[in-house]
């Protein structure tokens, strides 16, 4: 399959521009940065958590939600369909659209970090983590978009992704009553609030690897299983 | 191309069909919205075929101007913006975002996409069906161009939309796929109408069915009954009133091969098949019409029928 950057950036520039008008959708930008004022004035002794959930929330509302209407609106104007008699292939098309979510969550998670003042043990370590996540939210946000037919649908359809990722670190404290929720610590939620719940002096590389990789995994297979699926359900149709 | 054939409920649906498109011509098949459907899910071949739809839509928040850019680029032609926005006379239109456009403009762009496509043969669903006059004349203009290199097929259901640019124009229903011959019929309703100027004297039978007036041609009439006084025109299964006797039908309908087969019955000759004897004195006859539709024939009326039909 070719991918050609010039077909990318054309889909990448239409979308930044049909995105930055669509206000309903384009005032999600705003939520991470107000989530952050609004938990700036935590103790710093609450400041791990306050970072975790300022993260893990805007995760599934900037990149997946974000990406989930981009892709379901295209399918209720039937433009999509459109768009694959085009030389555009599948990959010109995922690339176009996510590279402008990534684009986007970056910024926007920059200044929100900013905001609160976090100071990660390990700078690479933590943007590495951000980067990751930010590719995984994008990748569930597009599975929930090929789901749904219209931007309602998809709006609708990102609520089990902010049930699983975003509720996986608070089910933690009820691993003691069931058991069986300690599952949810491999989540890549979960592992992102460890990481970022490391403390800046006396941590190992190890400390430091065990969640990456853990979010690589997930990063690796929802990325693998979201391309298949986009490719399956278009064919379809 | 070729379509498979289809069926439906044990019926024929689709016949097989099979067009010899020839580059430079555009071919118009008149049918309805779920044979339409059949025949464009057929069509998957995306290396050969580009579908337009009715329901395509366009992204509305563009202006027409990033919307051609857009298509110009994601096409990957080196064509410039500025010369294509002159030719598809959008000039005025340039910076209007596509959802404040009227509905038949916003149609017209979107049906542009067609112009981009790279696939051999373009099938197109109701390409004029929102357009107001002036936007046909100039995607009729871009289609004849677009003709030059490639083939054209449009679905619809309307024959006048076909007749706007097909060069052949198929008519494919229940009754199978066939060609229509445009320039006969045109010829034929000429003939028609002077017909009508010869002989104007009233040909048709009135009815009446909920309130409206529906007019018949003798020809079409199964057979004409009357029930407790009011007179009932049974055409196709259906049948509607008539404010006319029997005896003033079976006058006026006399030289139209009908016949006065009862009391209270008129036939028309050419429908029946088949003359049933129940016993020695009590007859029917059985209409060839979709539905199985018998009518009684008195034992007096038999013999006139029988000397009229030369048995």
């Amino acid at each position: 399959m070719s991918i050609s950057l010039k077909r990318a950036r054309a889909i990448f520039v239409k979308d930044y521009k049909e995105f930055s008008r669509n206000y309903a959708v384009s005032i999600m930008l705003l939520f991470p940065i107000c989530l952050a004022l609004i938990l700036r004035s935590a103790p710093p002794s609450l400041l791990h958590g306050a970072i975790g959930i300022v993260l893990n929330t805007s995760f599934v509302i900037l990149p997946c939600f974000v990406q989930a209407c981009l892709i379901a609106e295209e399918k209720e104007r039937n433009t999509l369909r459109s768009l694959m008699m085009t030389p555009a292939t599948t990959m010109d098309v995922l690339i176009g659209k996510s590279t402008l979510v990534f684009v986007m969550s970056a910024i926007v998670l920059t200044i929100s970090t900013y905001i609160l003042g976090y100071e990660p043990a390990s700078i690479w370590a933590f943007v590495a983590a951000i980067i990751l996540s930010i590719i995984l939210y994008t990748a569930a946000g597009t599975i929930c978009g090929l789901f749904s037919q219209t931007v309602l649908e998809a709006s609708l359809s990102i609520i089990p992704v902010a049930v699983i990722f975003t509720g996986a670190p608070g089910g933690a404290f009820l691993v003691d009553d069931y058991p069986i929720l300690k599952v949810l610590e491999y989540v890549p939620s979960s592992q992102l609030v460890y990481l970022l719940g490391i403390p800046n002096i006396g941590f190992t590389t190890g400390d430091l690897l065990k969640p990456l990789l853990i979010i690589l995994a997930w990063t690796v297979v929802l990325t693998i299983v979201s391309v298949v699926l986009y490719q399956r359900r278009l064919k379809d149709e | 191309m070729q379509f498979q054939p289809m069926y439906y409920d044990g019926e024929l649906f689709l016949p097989k069909i099979e067009l010899n498109m020839t580059s430079n011509q555009s071919i118009g098949i008149i049918t309805d919205l779920k044979r339409k459907q059949l025949l464009m899910n057929q069509l998957v071949d995306h290396s050969q075929f580009y579908l337009f739809r009715a329901q395509q839509s366009e992204y509305m928040r563009l202006t027409v101007e990033e919307l051609i850019t857009f298509l110009i680029k994601v096409t990957e032609r080196n064509e410039r913006v500025a010369l294509l926005m002159d030719y598809f006379a959008l000039k005025e239109e340039r910076k209007v975002k596509i959802k404040d456009l009227s509905s038949s403009k916003r149609m017209y762009v979107t049906l542009l996409r067609v112009y981009f496509a790279h696939q051999p043969t373009l099938v197109l669903e109701e390409p004029y069906f929102y357009l107001e006059e002036q936007d046909r004349r100039q995607f009729k203009r871009i289609l004849d161009d677009l003709l030059k290199e490639k083939q054209v097929l449009i679905l619809t259901s309307n024959l006048e939309d076909a007749i706007i640019s097909c060069d052949a124009i198929y008519r494919l229903n229940e009754f199978g796929f066939h060609q229509l011959d445009i320039r006969d019929s045109e010829e034929d309703k000429q003939e028609v109408q002077k017909q009508d100027e010869a002989n104007i004297t009233l040909q048709k039978i009135s009815t009446k069915r909920n309130d409206k007036v529906i007019l018949f041609n003798p020809p079409e009439i199964d057979f004409i009954e009357s029930i407790d006084g009011s007179i009932l025109v049974h055409v196709g299964g259906d049948n509607y009133d008539c404010a006319l006797t029997l005896t003033e039908l079976e006058q006026r309908l006399l030289n139209f091969g009908f016949f006065r087969c009862h009391r209270s019955y008129i036939v028309n000759l050419q429908k029946v098949r088949e003359i049933i004897t129940w016993t020695k004195n009590s007859y029917s006859l059985r209409l060839n019409t979709g539905k199985d539709a018998v009518v009684p024939l008195s034992r007096s009326k038999l013999h006139e029928l029988k000397a009229l039909l030369n048995i």
